[in-house]
């Protein structure tokens, strides 16, 4: 049976129905609609509501802090996963509390914490905050979005203990956290299509990506089980690759398209390649993320399958995944060209995020074309590179979709809280540990990865001692992105009460030795300007000249 | 005629800012004590350093693996972290 076709048939109905749905209304029952959903925002979550800020900006504030200490969370776990990979036994001290640490398991707990806790709570923050904007209109309920942020991290911190003991006093804790999850999504899905619902000028395309992230998520879910394929390997395999090019790439896109162009200050290079972006991610398959599909599977409480697509879904999918390659190419290329010639990099502090940004666009597309050959080599049951699927996944994760997302949180926490971060220095150590620990850790971890696949392939006998140092060396670098997601929660923690206040131009983040600005007086070379100490950020003010004949003061 | 000078103010007054060379004190405070402790590996070779060495075989078969560095900063970095919401959510 043809599984992956009728399945996405299913899911591009279902989305073309939710598209219809949101532009069209309910018909005659709109007000009653909305006033219920509105409710149930609201009223009917009764004293709990009162609890938290309905100040606007304040609900996306919380998202991007919780999503932040969730990257921290997640460094470590990832972290610890790795160095247990080489060396089995170095927590073995915790065997006495009953804790049995190990590599796969910390690995899957980083990869919870990093997708669903660290990434998906920073697109949640920055979509609350940019499809309002985009829309022209005030986010529906600030007040519940807020609130939601709560039952979403308490879903997180499910899934990691799920992840190291699965079942509790006889309960599986997975699917309960992801039921939580589902709750705390319903809810900022009713937010958004209410906020929609109130646009005053034409959504464009990025606010139309944040939209499809929600509503697609929710899409792929129903068509693998109005199919039936959630019982069979491919439906899973498909599940989880559908809400990673739904609920993950087009959330990240979306946010990062709006930041790149509010931070930089250009406007969005190509609406036509923003289309592209947003139709191919709903038409095609997202090669990223693992071969193993267990995730789905623990998530929903399903069966195991194995992968055993018949020959007409290895066709569909390998060309539906290639395919992939178009949004893909589209969203990094306008992003890069967006961020041309405007100094906005990590050099100029008052564009925050940019410097992350700019990395995962260009991480992009390599790491796309490596998981589209791993991904076809799973789907066509050959298996020769699933030595390096976990790496990629964790490359996809810590140098695609951590970048963005981080970057387009760093870009919007200050507009939604109205103070800047608290040290630039600090949000640049914080940047090139991070972005240099993930990129060296994954790529000698990679390396360790081919090496092991080399030997198994020659049936060696004994492994190689450089494999076991390379996978040190590797989980050693990993830690820069320990330390920067410390550097990162400390620095916007401490701006949102201590940061330059939005718009204040009185503290230039200057350095202590650069001039703050340069009177012109007359015609200069920009050497002459440089060499008194100004830099690229130092304000240039023409003096007034007046060629009139001088005359006598009036008093 | 003569102006007469307080010789103190009689009251207790301390600084808003911290001194960039108090670091410096610290530091070497530190490599000090680290100055001393080899000496005494130096002066006194072989004998166990009193107390340290009473009390370290405590964690004997604990910390036995390099990635107790490493999450000896991770927990400080998530005390810092703990530590500077409560801070800034308190001070004035």
């Amino acid at each position: 049976m043809d599984v992956i076709i009728s399945t996405l048939a299913t899911f591009w109905l279902l989305l073309a129905l939710f598209f219809v749905l949101i532009k069209k209304g309910l018909w005659i029952f709109n007000d009653v609609a909305k006033g219920l959903s509105m409710f149930m925002l609201e009223k009917a979550l009764g004293p709990a509501i009162d609890f938290v800020s309905g100040r606007s900006g304040s609900s996306s504030s919380t998202w991007i802090i919780h999503g932040l200490i969730w990257a921290f969370a997640a460094s470590t776990f990832t972290f610890i996963g790795l160095w247990l990979s080489h060396d089995s036994s170095a927590l073995h001290s915790f065997e006495s509390w009953g804790y049995h640490p190990d590599s796969s398991e910390l690995i899957y707990a980083g990869r919870l914490t990093a997708l669903f806790g660290a990434i998906g709570m920073l697109v949640v923050g920055a979509s609350l905050y940019s499809l309002p904007r985009l829309c022209g209109t005030h986010l529906a309920s600030e007040s519940n979005a807020t609130l939601v942020s709560l039952l979403w991290t308490l879903s997180v911190l499910l899934m990691f203990v799920g992840s190291q003991n699965a079942v509790i006093a006889g309960i599986t804790i997975l699917p309960i956290a992801n039921l939580l999850l589902t709750l705390a999504s319903t809810a900022l899905v009713i937010n958004l299509i209410l906020t929609v619902s109130e646009a005053t000028q034409e959504i464009p395309f990025p606010g139309w990506l944040i939209v499809f992230a929600f509503v697609g998520n929710i899409a792929a879910v129903l068509a693998v089980f109005i199919s039936g394929a959630f019982d069979e390997g491919v439906g899973q395999w498909l599940l989880f690759h559908l809400a990673g090019g739904t609920f993950f790439f087009c959330g990240v896109a979306g946010v990062s398209l709006y930041s790149v162009s509010v931070g930089s200050g250009n406007p969005l290079w190509s609406k036509s390649l923003v289309a592209f972006t947003l139709f191919g991610a709903v038409i095609t398959i997202n090669p990223m993320g693992s071969t193993d599909s267990s995730m789905v599977v623990d998530l929903f409480s399903l069966t195991s399958n194995e992968l055993a697509p018949s020959s007409r879904d290895v066709i569909s999918g390998s060309f539906l995944m290639a395919l992939s390659a178009i949004p893909i190419i589209a969203f990094s290329a306008n992003m890069l060209v967006t961020m041309r010639g405007s100094d906005a990099f990590v050099e100029n502090p008052d564009s925050p995020g940019i410097a992350e940004l700019n990395l995962g666009a260009w991480m992009l597309i390599p790491i796309a074309i490596g998981s589209l050959f791993v991904q076809t080599d799973a789907l066509g049951g050959v298996n020769e590179l699933n030595g390096i699927s976990q790496s990629l996944d964790l490359m996809a994760i810590w140098l695609v979709m951590m970048p963005l997302s981080v970057g387009a949180a760093l870009n919007v926490l200050p507009r939604a809280s109205g103070r800047h971060q608290l040290s630039a220095s600090r949000s640049r150590w914080a940047f090139w540990m991070m972005s240099g620990g993930a990129f060296l850790g994954l790529l000698i971890t990679l390396m360790s990865d081919f090496t092991d696949m080399a030997l198994t392939e020659s049936m060696a006998e004994q492994g190689s001692s450089i494999n076991q140092e390379l996978r040190k060396v590797g989980s050693v670098m990993f830690y820069g992105a320990v330390i920067g997601a410390i550097f990162h929660c400390t620095n916007t923690i401490s701006g949102q009460y201590r940061g330059r206040i939005m718009g204040d131009v009185s503290q230039a983040s200057l350095s202590s030795i650069a001039i703050e600005s340069y009177s012109l007086t007359g015609p200069t070379t920009i050497r002459k300007i440089l060499a008194s100490g100004a830099n690229l950020d130092t304000e240039v003010s023409p003096s007034e000249q007046s060629e009139e004949k001088g005359s006598a003061t009036e008093l | 005629m003569s102006i007469e000078v307080p010789s103190s103010v009689d009251e207790f007054i301390q600084g808003e800012k911290e001194p960039a060379s108090s670091g410096v004190v610290v530091v070497l405070g530190f490599v000090s004590m680290l100055s001393f402790l080899i000496l005494y590996g130096i002066l006194f070779p072989g004998r166990d350093m009193p107390v340290i060495s009473e009390v370290l075989p405590m964690f004997e078969g604990v910390f036995d693996s390099g990635i107790w560095f490493f999450l000896l900063g991770v927990i400080f970095g998530a005390f810092s972290i703990i530590a500077t919401m409560l801070t800034e959510a308190t001070s004035e």
